[in-house]
């Protein structure tokens, strides 16, 4: 067996909103797998589903060999999960929050110590084990949740938002763990973000989904070759260089500035040599040439007509009134 | 097991940490021992009074209630918190782990209750120096009546909790059922002096069964035997923990 994850037809409805509209994926062994889309998209219902936490209204989902609705227990035993809104006890020290983690999945006594005191090492939280949560940056928290997540050493690990209101630094150091995850204890991830640049950091495959809906799914190559394009800038120093050059390789062309011309092309990368080529045999003189790979975001306007950024810049206040209350208690 | 065990050591391990939590909780019973207790107990300072509060001055009449009164609260409130709990808290941890629900569920309830009732005790040592006519002998049996009386609504909590799913219930329950519990359980007042139509609502109010078996062990006055109050209280809380048990068993987080 090599899917980790199967879903088929997976339709959860709230009354007569439909969350999740009938999806259908796959999720291989040992890959970083991304759900990638706006607030509200349905991602983490899905994940709610997948990890046993809520019942789908009709499809299927395998989980490790196990379908959540008929084993649920069995799925539990074989997953680990990173919630989006933190649950620990901020009264509690690392290790003791690991250590109750721990007994929850039946590990005890030299082995759960040996274990805590591994994945600390791991997210380099050793040094903390013996100081209370409250006194952790956000950052901490998340590495520690991982930790948590990792304890009982999963099949599949699922990260919901893993870096949801984390700085940049934070994140990229968020991002390196979960890489390592992979490599160490070739895990399965299955993860869902708003954030572009992390879907193609580090996943393998993408799947983009849109209220409710799967829209696009593969790697991050994959999803920008549906555009199919790539933009090369050609600046030359002398004169009009489009009246005397075939430009017919090119999927279409535009002069941005007197000295600049725009080509959208399918592959820059065999495009950019016959276009060199061409311009020395007319003699022009090449100043600068780039190009540049069409984002995510782009391929999310190709697909939705909509910007991904939009949303995202657009805070969601519930999201963090639950990240600065919850844990209060 | 596990689950068991360790919930129970969390909900302690909990407690020992806030600090300040704990004198929170048990400053609320102090001010009605000291300021409503002490304030009516010169008020009621004559024979046929003593009569009403079975033999006691008014505050030694009220130690119990004060007693029942903060592990009922404590405990209905630790037993709601579940609301939020499973949306943003640990208890959605229990929920995604293969081990036993019902004995995670059940940890926690008995954690709590060990967890209120040595707030109770705090407070009962408390009235020890204030009022005159409490048992010593008394406290022992009093704090185990009062984790009987903790499982039973910690239990009921987490079921509200589990039931509602959302928190607009929340201030409903709050009105709507602690404070006509409070003071239907005689707690404050005895229940003999009541109306009849509040006698009748004061005998289906659990809490009365535990006011009363307290006053029982700490004033050696009660109403109803105390075989009876024990029973009504230990049915009470089986009952409960195994409809919180099986709620949480079959929990989603809709």
């Amino acid at each position: 067996m090599s899917d980790a994850i199967i879903v088929e037809n997976l339709v959860k409805k709230y009354g007569d909103i439909e969350a999740v509209k009938g999806i259908s994926f796959k999720v291989r062994k040992g890959e970083i797998f991304a759900f990638l889309g706006p607030n509200g998209a349905g991602k983490t219902t899905t994940i709610n589903i997948l990890t046993t936490l809520l019942k789908p209204t009709s499809g299927h989902a395998l989980v490790a060999g196990h379908d959540v609705l008929k084993e649920p227990k069995a799925v539990r035993k074989k997953i680990g999960i990173v919630f989006q809104e933190p649950s620990y006890e901020r009264e509690l020290t690392a290790y003791e929050n690991l250590y109750i983690h721990g007994r929850i999945y039946n590990l005890k006594g030299k082995e759960l110590h040996s274990r805590i005191l591994e994945m600390l090492r791991f997210v380099e939280l050793d040094r903390f084990k013996d100081k209370q949560l409250k006194t952790f940056s956000g950052g901490m928290i998340r590495r520690l949740e991982i930790a948590r997540g990792l304890l009982h050493i999963p099949e599949i690990l699922f990260l919901d938002e893993p870096t949801i209101g984390l700085d940049p630094q934070t994140r990229s150091r968020i991002w390196e763990y979960i890489r390592d995850v992979k490599k160490e204890y070739d895990m399965t991830i299955f993860l869902t973000t708003h954030y572009m640049d992390e879907a193609e950091q580090l996943a393998d495959r993408i799947s983009i989904m849109d209220h409710g809906k799967i829209i696009a799914e593969g790697s991050a190559d994959d999803l920008k070759r549906l555009i199919g394009s790539d933009i090369i800038y050609v600046k030359f120093a002398n004169g009009d260089a489009t009246k005397d050059i075939d430009l017919s390789f090119a999927k279409s062309w535009k002069l941005l500035k007197n000295d600049l011309l725009e080509i959208i092309v399918d592959d820059a990368s065999k495009a950019i040599p016959e276009i060199f080529e061409k311009m020395n045999e007319r003699g022009f003189k090449i100043l600068e040439i780039s190009y540049r790979k069409p984002s995510l975001n782009d391929v999310f306007i190709h697909l939705t007509g909509r910007d991904l950024r939009d949303e995202e810049s657009r805070p969601n206040m519930m999201q963090i009134a639950r990240r600065r209350f919850s844990g209060r208690r | 097991m596990d689950a068991f065990v360790v919930m129970v050591y969390r909900q302690i391990k909990r407690f020992i940490r806030a600090r300040s939590r704990v004198l929170g909780t048990i400053f609320m019973p102090l001010i009605w021992l000291i300021f409503f207790g002490l304030g009516w107990s010169k008020a009621f300072d004559f024979p046929y009074a003593k009569m009403i509060f079975g033999g006691v001055d008014y505050l030694s009449f009220l130690v119990p209630g004060v007693f029942a009164m903060s592990i009922f609260t404590g405990s209905l409130m630790s037993g709601i918190s579940v609301l939020w709990d499973k949306q943003f808290g640990f208890l959605k941890e229990l929920l995604v782990a293969p081990s036993s629900r019902k004995a995670g569920i059940a940890g926690r309830v008995i954690g709590d209750s060990l967890v209120i009732a040595l707030q109770g005790l705090i407070i009962l040592v408390f009235s020890l120096i204030i009022a005159t006519n409490i048992r010593i002998t008394g406290i022992v049996p009093a704090i185990l009546t009062g984790i009987i009386l903790s499982i039973a609504f910690s239990s009921i909590g987490i079921s509200m909790a589990l039931k509602m799913g959302s928190q607009e219930g929340f201030q409903l329950i709050m009105n709507f059922l602690l404070m006509p519990l409070l003071f239907l359980s005689g707690a404050f007042y005895p229940i003999d002096t009541m109306p009849d139509w509040m006698k009748y609502l004061a005998y289906i109010d659990p809490l009365t069964y535990a006011v009363d078996a307290s006053r029982y062990f700490l004033i050696g006055f009660s109403k109803f035997s105390i075989f009876f109050d024990m029973v009504a209280l230990a049915g009470l809380a089986t009952v409960f923990l195994l409809v919180a048990m099986f709620l949480f068993e079959r929990a989603t987080i809709e």
